[in-house]
């Protein structure tokens, strides 16, 4: 079978395992969220609201109803595209999630650019000389990124910059004295698109904060990932063989080690990538960005379950498209990889 | 060596022989770029700050507002932004005086009592330009009667709103319900443009506002709303060119955002005490303004009174003596939540300062002994704390230690933390023999603290079958109790006040609950901004915030 047929046939299989896997987790979120202890009932009305008002607060939002009839609407809504309306806000789902989720993508979009450029700066700086000095210290810095506490290092980074040297916002997505940029809930590219310099300021300043963090906290992965890889690339036979053409080191390095150290990384930055678009919950808290971690959390503590379900599954449909992107990519990339 | 960024990029390069001596000028030459780069980075991040409108306030708190709908209105900061967008029919001063806003006069009561006329102000118009009038008032109180999320607040009370001219409104009342106008102050009855909301007569419209109030809303998102003076305002104008309302989600953001001048006043919402301390410090120090609003929220224990062991009485009242809220206000609180021996908060009429027991640990240890504990056997009684809410979790941290240090041989407090929501669903279950949490009344009266903990529409005895005392964990009550709530929603004046404090100390001598503490709203500004005043339903005047030499 050709390659392009055998890459075919994995896409197919994988595309067809989706809405299994979707159906699954859907399920799982609906029946969890009625098992956890909590009534949405409570956290709309407070504990002490007269009973008649609770009964009819039941009925308006249809949690008198059999589960079963319940899951039943769920699921039918789900299969076409109808996320429901929100207990809480009483706005559909689908316009929460469009609201929040372009906020979180743009943090993690722009926290993983950062955390890839200063990972793979720190994880190469230590080729020249192994065991030495800037050796060590990338592995240093690679283990103890890793291993940061993010609430912590989000609140030191805040405490510093924002609240003891002034330099940056302390949270939020844009200034409050600007109006945001409309659109498409990007705001750089919003605001690039629209050429208005002061909502680019704007946007800029108080990504600055979260998406460093978050970077720092990311670039470990990164900068051990390459180490070890690029490490262990150097040692095997073709290059040995580049370098005993006469090929100069930063050749050998750049064009023949690298590229394939690149691979298992590029790996990684799917798995990293995916688990980002479902937000960077203590960085979005710490930080006050409004963006799909942050609405989901307050979701659940409001016992929202439509908003909780929604959020669910459309970001594990993102997951589960970006992880099959990314196997797609590398299979490209990498010819010796069979399905 | 110090590294430059670049360094990691030049240093497997640097072992080409030939390109040595090059790089190391080269490479000195980036570092000092990198330094120099790293320098000007501080001034040009703060160069890039905005410029702000003149005038224009910045106020930041913790709430997040889905909805600008009065009908979805049930938290404190949607009702803080809507007092700026709307007005209600009544406003209750700081002094605790109501006078009228929108309406023209207090309700005008039929003889019996069951018809209330409320004649309205003209001359007022929505932020739409169409006119307020009697027909928009009663196209809002319907429309909150039948979408609204607190409608029972109103549905509870009252049958019908008619039209009874072209400006006045008649209310059929269900029964005789002196706090009316009180109920009527609440913001989230305010008025809202029929022509607006035409399309939403039974849904809400979350991201718009158009009301009466002295400011529109010009801008809204979840986390920023902004606020601009209506030209056309009936009332006084604001003193201010526009506000900025910001939503931090943490209470070192918000303490931050103030520390750091990024905003100009902060409401205090769910700062830590640590952060109002450090505020409350550098307010004495004149660095801040500082202002303390009517506290209209109250902590309070529920005991479960129909299940051993605290179905008896005297080891209720054992349990009541044993707390030292001054010890432990001081302790968790540092002393900012003022301790509180009643249901009802001291500002409202019908409050009784001293109806519950003070701390007395020799009348407790001689309770404890009645009841056959002391002597060799100790009552281990659960408490359970909002895991959720930092403060519950001192509070019931400090009160074991409290109780361990006083009354060792007696009594031993098991502390356990359950997650808010859990443990509110878990109260009428009769599950939890003790809990810690807040109440807030929806608007400043003392039935609005008194029936919902202790009203009760079925019972036996001194065990209540159904209703709000169910609700609140206690399922106590007593045979009068009810008629005697009842009958409070229909007495004025000194007789009413009289038969609240008659109702609190009935409930003090059986304890069903424990009353702990205030929660007082707080402001925090800049010196630059003029000083804070709260009104009496605890909610910031807005219109009179300005930047002081920005008349």
């Amino acid at each position: 079978m050709s390659r392009r047929r055998e890459l075919i046939r994995y896409l197919g299989a994988r595309m067809a395992l989706v809405p299994l896997m979707l159906w699954l987790i859907a399920s799982l979120v609906f029946l969890l969220l009625r098992v956890a202890p909590g009534d949405p009932i409570d956290a709309l009305l407070g504990p002490r609201a007269p009973e008649a008002a609770r009964i009819a607060l039941r009925h308006q939002l249809g949690l008198d109803r059999p589960l079963i009839n319940q899951y039943g609407s769920f699921l039918g809504d789900l299969v076409q595209g109808n996320l429901g309306i929100s207990q809480h806000s009483q706005e559909p789902v689908r316009a929460i999630i469009g609201a929040s989720l372009p906020a979180s993508v743009e943090l993690g979009m722009v926290a993983l650019l950062l955390a890839a450029v200063l990972g793979l700066a720190v994880g190469l700086s230590g080729i020249a000389r192994p065991e030495g000095r800037l050796d060590l210290a990338g592995r240093l810095f690679g283990i103890s990124t890793y291993a940061l506490p993010p609430f912590w290092a989000a609140m030191v980074v805040q405490l510093v910059f924002a609240v003891g040297l002034g330099w940056l916002p302390v949270g939020g997505r844009f200034p409050p004295t600007l109006l945001e940029p409309q659109g498409s809930g990007f705001f750089l590219f919003d605001s690039l698109r629209a050429g208005n310099w002061a909502q680019l300021q704007g946007t800029l300043r108080h990504l600055v904060l979260p998406a460093s963090t978050l970077a720092l906290l990311l670039s470990g992965i990164f900068t051990n990932a390459l180490r070890l890889n690029l490490r262990r690339a150097l040692d095997s036979d073709y290059v040995e063989a580049a370098r005993s053409r006469g090929l100069s080191e930063r050749r050998v390095v750049l064009r023949h080690a690298l590229p394939n150290a690149l691979l298992p990384v590029l790996t990684i930055t799917g798995i990293t990538v995916a688990s980002l678009i479902g937000g960077a919950l203590l960085i979005e808290v710490t930080y006050s960005w409004p963006g799909i971690a942050a609405r989901l959390q307050e979701a659940i503590a409001q016992r929202d379950y439509p908003l909780v379900q929604g959020i669910v599954v459309v970001v594990a449909a993102l997951v589960v498209l970006v992880t099959v992107a990314v196997d797609l990519l590398v299979a490209l990339l990498d010819p010796r990889i069979r399905f | 060596m110090a590294l430059s960024p670049l360094t990691p990029l030049t240093l497997p390069l640097a072992r080409l022989p030939r390109l040595r001596s090059r790089l190391v000028g080269l490479a000195t030459l980036r570092r000092w770029a990198a330094a120099m780069a790293l320098m000007a980075l501080p001034a040009l991040l703060a160069g890039c700050q905005p410029a702000r409108p003149s005038g224009l306030l910045i106020i930041a708190s913790s709430s997040r507002i889905d909805s600008l709908d009065p009908t979805q209105a049930s938290r404190s900061g949607i009702m803080q932004t809507l007092s700026a967008l709307g007005d209600p029919l009544y406003v209750i001063a700081a002094d605790g005086t109501i006078t009228p806003r929108l309406a023209t006069a207090l309700p005008q009561l039929s003889a019996d009592g069951l018809r209330a006329r409320i004649p309205l102000r003209q001359g007022v118009s929505f932020h739409d330009g169409t006119r307020f009038d009697a027909a928009a008032m009663a196209f809002s109180l319907q429309r909150f009667m039948a979408i609204g999320t607190l409608s029972y607040q109103l549905t509870d009370r009252v049958r019908a709103v008619r039209v009874s001219g072209p400006y006045a409104i008649e209310l059929e009342l269900l029964r005789p319900f002196s706090p009316l106008p009180r109920l009527l102050s609440s913001i989230f009855l305010t008025p809202v443009s029929p022509r607006a909301y035409r399309n939403h007569a039974r849904s809400p419209l979350n991201d718009r506002f158009v009301g009466t109030g002295p400011y529109q809303l010009s801008f809204f998102s979840r986390q920023q709303q902004r606020l601009t003076p209506y030209p056309h305002y009936w009332g006084a104008k604001p003193a201010n060119s526009g506000l900025a309302l910001v939503s931090l989600s943490n209470s070192t953001a918000l303490y931050g955002a103030l520390r750091s001048g990024e905003v100009d006043v902060l409401l205090s919402g769910n700062l830590e005490i640590d952060h109002q301390q450090a505020l409350h410090r550098e307010a004495e120090a004149g660095r801040l303004r500082e202002t303390v609003g009517p506290a209209l929220e109250i902590s309070l224990l529920s005991l479960l009174t129909d299940q051993p062991p605290l179905q008896n009485p005297s080891l209720r009242r054992a349990v009541a003596l044993s707390l030292d809220r001054a010890t432990i206000s001081q302790r968790v609180s540092l002393g900012l939540r003022p301790p509180l021996q009643e249901l009802v908060p001291p500002s409202l009429p019908g409050s009784d300062p001293k109806a519950w027991p003070a701390y007395n640990p020799t009348e407790a240890r001689r309770l404890f002994r009645q009841a056959g504990y002391c002597q060799g056997r100790r009552l281990e009684l659960p408490v359970t704390f909002r895991s959720d809410v930092p403060t519950d979790r001192l509070f019931a941290l400090t009160w074991q230690s409290q109780v361990r240090r006083d009354l060792a041989p007696c009594l031993a407090l098991a502390v356990s933390g359950m997650e808010s929501t859990t443990a509110y669903s878990q109260l009428d279950k009769g599950s939890l023999t003790m809990l810690l949490y807040d109440w807030a009344g929806d608007y400043p009266d003392a039935e609005n603290f008194l029936t919902p903990l202790l009203g009760c529409s079925a019972s036996r005895g001194q065990r209540c079958l159904k209703g709000n005392s169910v609700a609140s964990g206690s399922f106590w009550s007593e045979p009068g109790l009810e008629a005697q709530l009842q009958d409070s929603s229909i007495q004025t004046g000194p007789a009413r006040e009289a038969l609240l404090r008659t109702i609190q100390r009935r409930a003090a001598a059986a304890t069903p609950y424990i009353p702990l503490w205030l929660t007082r709203p707080v402001a925090w500004s800049r010196r630059q901004v003029s000083p804070i005043r709260f009104d009496g339903s605890g909610r910031v005047v807005f219109g009179e915030l300005h930047l002081e030499g920005q008349p």
